[in-house]
């Protein structure tokens, strides 16, 4: 048994990607390295096609590497599991359960019973804030009402990693910047790690400790940039436009 | 300002009431109209013509009065038991001894089938071909199987009946799996459900019952249909009694007949809908 190169939570080592398609294989990822420390928030970015959400997929465990191998806490994923707690975009939120049932069902699966199961349930509910919302179905709920729920499910089971794939790409900009608040909260109350996948520039300056890089086709890392600003950000901040820019030069 | 406001969203609230509420006044009185030009209509075209061609609409209710009130003995099948009713009732348990169980074996199995194959690629790919050949045979067209296996009877008609019901259901219930989108599944993955049998349970079935429950819907109604043409082949009922009264030139029953069988679509389909708004509360 092989073990993990390098000291870190997540430990992403020579990950190479080829997929199969009708014109022949297409390498989505060539020899992505880096490593997550505990606690760490970090950003992975990339223009589009530079293999983001298949390097999400993949740490996931949604999706097998064709070489190389994640690693986590000294594993290594071979698939998803609830160490790993998932943010998607599109929130992935189950319509035919109320809010506090899409909560619940991690830990249904569990075995929890139910009293540990509710009180749980309702410490993430309103940890994000959605208190009073127990009752609702998704349909009833506003997009970033929606990844509220979204990340107060993964929350639930107590991952290692929050793993978030462009979770806010489909809320308006003022949302976004209270989601972001928020998340940065909730990061400092529960000393989660978080990996968060985006391709926008100003969110990953917002939110990152360090912003892996990825560029190219297929995508690899370009860059790791470590952004050293107190929090909380300010966007008018000079130090803050400098980052952008950097991070902007370095995707092109 | 605020006052202004609130007075105005307030009497535009009352307006949008009396709005629809005038809206469904209109369609009521559209509906009643139609109606009473239809009835008209039926009328005078048949009162010039015998009976036996075309009964009016008065000699409908009064054959539909008449066959609800005679009093009739059923005699409960496989229980020997015997209960007074009226003709139209007896002939209605009949319809419903096989309509029932047609209807919710065949559907139940057309359920379970559509899952397992909309679930398991194996299955899918092993039972297709078949599946394919056998899904456009009309169930009338197994009547031949109905008699030689089961008898001109309730369990041949309810035979009959479960295969309109399994197709309906199956297909449905198919469809619906298959539509489950692979990001749900995995968002379940993700939350720790790791074998078939939970994810199927908690995740396919739900987010698939929608199409499910149309499934059933449809073949409440098309049971009936079913159910009719079973019987016209001789097992006892109202189809029966629609084309027994018919040869009998007593075409008033025949239609009072027919209008139960429209009642009981009616009635049944109402009370699923109410079912199906409750189940999928939740539906976008």
């Amino acid at each position: 048994m092989s073990q993990q190169p390098t000291d870190g939570k997540i430990v992403v080592d020579g990950i190479d990607k080829r997929f199969r398609s009708e014109s022949g294989p297409v390498d989505a990822l060539r020899d992505v390295n880096f490593a997550v420390e505990e606690g760490e928030f970090v950003c992975i970015i990339g223009a589009s096609g530079a293999g983001k959400t298949t390097l999400f997929r993949i740490i996931a465990g949604l999706e097998s590497a064709t070489e190389g191998t994640v690693w986590l806490d000294g594993e290594p994923i071979d698939g998803p599991g609830t160490d790993r707690g998932m943010v998607f975009q599109e929130y992935g939120l189950f319509p035919w359960r109320t809010v506090l049932k899409n909560v619940t069902f991690g830990l249904e699966e569990r075995g929890l019973d139910k009293q540990a199961r509710l009180q749980r349930a309702r410490e993430m509910i309103d940890l994000v804030g959605l208190d009073g919302f127990e009752d609702s179905y998704p349909k009833e709920l506003s997009g970033g009402m929606k990844q509220r729920v979204g990340i107060a499910r993964a929350l639930a089971v107590d991952p290692e990693i929050l793993l978030m794939d462009e979770p806010f790409g489909s809320v308006d900009a003022q949302t976004k910047q209270r989601l972001h608040e928020e998340l940065l909260d909730i990061w400092s109350a529960t000393n989660k790690t978080v990996l968060f996948v985006t391709h926008d520039v100003d969110e990953a300056v917002t939110l990152a400790d360090r912003v892996v890089v990825l560029t190219g086709s297929p995508g690899s890392v370009h860059e790791v940039v470590d952004i050293d600003l107190a929090r909380p950000r300010s966007r008018t901040d000079d130090a803050f436009a400098d980052y952008e820019q950097q991070l902007r030069d370095a995707i092109e | 300002m605020s006052i202004d406001t609130s007075t105005d969203s307030e009497s535009g609230l009352v307006a949008d009431e009396e709005l629809i509420a005038s809206g469904r006044r209109q369609r009521l009185l559209r509906g009643a109209v139609g109606s009473a030009i239809f009835l008209v209509v039926w009328q005078v075209a048949a009162m010039p013509v015998p009976t036996y061609l075309l009964p009016t609409p008065l000699e409908v209710a009064q054959a539909f009065v008449v066959e609800l009130t005679a009093p009739a003995v059923f005699t409960v099948p496989l229980l020997d038991i015997e209960i007074g009713l009226t003709r139209m009732l007896v002939n209605l348990s009949d319809s419903l001894y096989h309509y029932i169980p047609g209807l919710f074996v065949g559907g139940a199995a057309g359920i379970a089938f559509g899952i397992a194959l909309g679930w398991s690629e194996l299955l899918d790919d092993a039972i297709t071909p078949v599946q394919r050949v056998l899904r456009p045979i009309p169930p009338l067209a197994w009547i031949a199987f109905a008699i030689v296996w089961l008898g001109v009877n309730h369990r041949g008609a309810a035979f009959i009946v479960g295969i309109g019901a399994f197709w309906i259901n199956f297909y449905n219930a198919y469809a619906g799996v298959k539509a489950v989108p692979q990001s749900t599944k995995e968002v379940a993955a993700s939350l720790g459900v790791d074998d078939d049998l939970t994810m199927i349970r908690k995740v396919v079935v739900p987010k698939a019952s929608p199409e499910i429950m149309t499934g059933i819907r449809t073949s409440i109604g098309q049971s009936w249909m079913i159910v009719v043409a079973a019987e016209l082949f001789g097992a006892p009922g109202v189809g029966f009694q629609i084309i027994n009264a018919a040869q009998n030139l007593a075409l008033d029953v025949s239609v009072a007949y027919m209008f139960v069988i429209s009642i009981v679509f009616l009635i049944s389909d109402g009370i699923f809908q109410r079912v199906e708004s409750r189940v999928l509360v939740w539906r976008e």
